[in-house]
């Protein structure tokens, strides 16, 4: 029978002082996983308006995205979605047994290449909102 | 002997099914994000392009097998960090069926408004 390893209980925050970067990694992907599973109902909710008017559906998404607080929403999307992306590679590689000793530096690679993605898409997601 | 560190069951297919729609995921919501906001912006949409791009037999699958593998691996990865998290018994279960019912309407709703963004039928 297979054993557990106890990772004890994420709830006790006292504990992320000794937190390893795996225990981050994992904490992060639950976290954006949560988000994105989210973002996918709420996402076919507001695509639904295709079921209405044509019209509908294009003044809906032209509405939406003429709100300042949904392009910061967005940008939060994107930095959420490309850490579960880049964190799921290392995942799937971790999973064949690939670069196991240096996972700890693939979970931070992960959140440095989110940021300057992010960064760099910054102009794109606002562009249009605030000039 | 190694401990055995994941929370999935051992020889469990949800385990294999989460890793292979995650391949294809990671793939695909890269290239959803490009187009619909780096190619096209988001700003920009009109019914008229969403229709366009959806009556390509091509596009029109993969955007429906994104639906598909988007929702089993969300529903799969709540379910999973729920029973991680200690859930068991009849209340796994009732959540269990619930995620698998939310799943299901989610797909079927997708479905319908990825035909209404078509003219393939």
């Amino acid at each position: 029978m297979s054993q557990s390893y106890n990772r004890g209980t994420v709830e006790d925050f006292g504990r992320w002082r000794d937190f390893s970067a795996g225990m981050w990694a994992w904490i992060f992907h639950k976290f954006t996983g949560w988000v994105l599973v989210g973002y996918l109902f709420t996402h076919i909710a507001v695509l639904s308006t295709a079921l209405g008017t044509a019209d509908l559906y294009t003044s809906t998404i032209s509405g939406l995205e003429a709100l300042l607080i949904v392009r910061f929403l967005e940008v939060g999307l994107l930095a959420v979605a490309v850490f579960h992306i880049l964190n799921g590679i290392r995942l799937l590689m971790v999973d064949l047994g690939v670069g196991l000793e240096s996972q700890d530096k693939s979970f931070y690679a992960s959140l440095l290449l989110t940021g300057a993605i992010v960064v760099a898409s910054v102009p794109t997601f606002l562009g249009g909102a605030l000039v | 002997m190694a401990e055995h560190y994941s929370s999935f069951e051992r020889g469990g297919r949800r385990w294999l099914f989460q890793r292979l729609t995650a391949v294809f995921l990671i793939g695909v919501l890269a290239f959803h994000f490009m187009l619909l906001h780096f190619v096209n912006h988001a700003a920009d949409i009109t019914f008229m392009g969403t229709q366009a791009r959806m009556s390509q037999v091509g596009y029109f699958a993969t955007m429906w097998l994104f639906l598909v593998t988007a929702t089993f691996h969300g529903v799969n990865g709540v379910y999973n960090a729920l029973v991680n998290q200690g859930l068991t018994g009849s209340r796994k279960n009732a959540v269990k069926y619930l995620l698998l019912a939310a799943g299901v309407l989610l797909v079927l709703q997708g479905t319908r408004v990825s035909l209404a963004m078509t003219n393939l039928v």
